[in-house]
């Protein structure tokens, strides 16, 4: 019957095109916020871009047929698993790099002449002090031990409620609380209070 | 996931304003970068949810391909219907042993045998047999 087959293979079609729109909808939604976290866990630009990278194939190879409600806790937990991962490699080699007679600045990115130079256009002092605020509380949350700082993210940024928080942490939800609280006191010890 | 259920203090509500003005403000080369990568990952995706039966798509191909081996080696490997085979080079050998490569080797006999004239050779060899009974 070649009409029901031709039904059938539609069908699958059309299932396939809609998972792969809903997988890509939801990786548009979250690989802005993600490069943010892993940029503050790992503070470099292409290290960060590598685990959202990295985190995203993982979850599309691994767990794409999953019910999309999941994705997010899954998505995040692979993500900080890769951020883990890439910080003790960073730790190992910076002690191989330390005993090392002579070292030099090779690793040193170059700097962009073209970003690097002035913008053309005005800065404005409220647009000023927005980034200098962004700028300090980038720099507190850099300065947070790791679990602090991921539960301050996941939940200030991402959104996540404590459950799904804790499934991505891999903690319990009371920890979470935890890491949250000490993160919010540590931040607010530091910044005071943030204006915007 | 659902929004945050608990009433957010004013340090937080400020911090998550800041975090989203940071976000806004990620630069064009990497968002260009995410979005390489996010279509990476959902084309890794529908590669692993192909049917299993796409894998098939090829088999007419690979089928008319394998069969025209298979003719050919089984042809090659025949020996043509109606054809006599081959003597045994083993047996012949032992029966005609090194006077065939003499004969082959003597231009003399060559000649000979271009010329031959059977009925004289016939007479010739009668007469040595007749010679050798009557020497006996």
């Amino acid at each position: 019957m070649p009409a029901a087959l031709h039904g059938d293979v539609d069908l699958t079609d059309s299932s396939d095109q809609t998972r792969s729109r809903a997988l890509n909808q939801f990786l548009a939604g979250v690989e802005l916020k993600a490069f943010k976290i892993a940029q503050a866990g790992l503070r470099h630009e292409d290290d960060a871009h590598d685990a959202v990278q990295d985190a995203m194939l993982q979850l599309a190879r691994a767990y794409a047929d999953r019910p999309p409600e999941e994705w997010r806790p899954l998505f995040y937990r692979i993500l900080e698993n890769r951020i883990r991962d890439m910080q003790r490699r960073r730790t190992v080699r910076g002690r191989v790099i330390a005993w090392l007679p002579f070292r030099g600045d090779e690793d040193e990115d170059e700097l962009d002449p073209i970003a690097q130079a002035p913008s053309p256009e005005p800065q404005p002092a409220q647009r000023l002090e927005l980034e200098q605020a962004i700028g300090a509380l980038e720099r507190a949350l850099g300065e947070l031990p790791r679990r602090q700082q991921q539960a301050f993210l996941l939940r200030a940024l991402e959104g996540l409620d404590v459950a799904a928080t804790a499934l991505a942490m891999g903690c319990s939800q009371g920890s979470v609380k935890t890491h949250y609280f000490r993160a919010v006191q540590a931040l607010r010890a530091q910044l005071g209070d943030l204006y915007v | 996931m659902s929004p945050l259920p608990e009433p957010l203090t004013e340090f937080e509500r400020n911090a998550r304003t800041l975090l989203e003005e940071s976000v806004r403000r990620i630069d064009g080369r990497t968002r260009s970068r995410l979005n390489q990568a996010r279509q990476a990952a959902v084309t890794a995706a529908a590669a692993r949810r192909a049917p299993w039966w796409r894998g098939f798509t090829l088999m007419p191909a690979a089928g008319a391909a394998t069969a025209a081996l298979l003719v050919a080696v089984v042809l090659w490997q025949r020996q043509p219907a109606g054809e006599l085979p081959l003597p045994d080079v083993a047996r012949v050998s032992a029966e005609h042993p090194v006077e065939d490569l003499d004969l082959l080797a003597d231009s003399d006999a060559m000649e000979l045998i271009e010329n031959w004239d059977g009925s004289f050779y016939e007479w010739a060899a009668a007469q040595n047999d007749a010679s050798g009974e009557s020497n006996s």
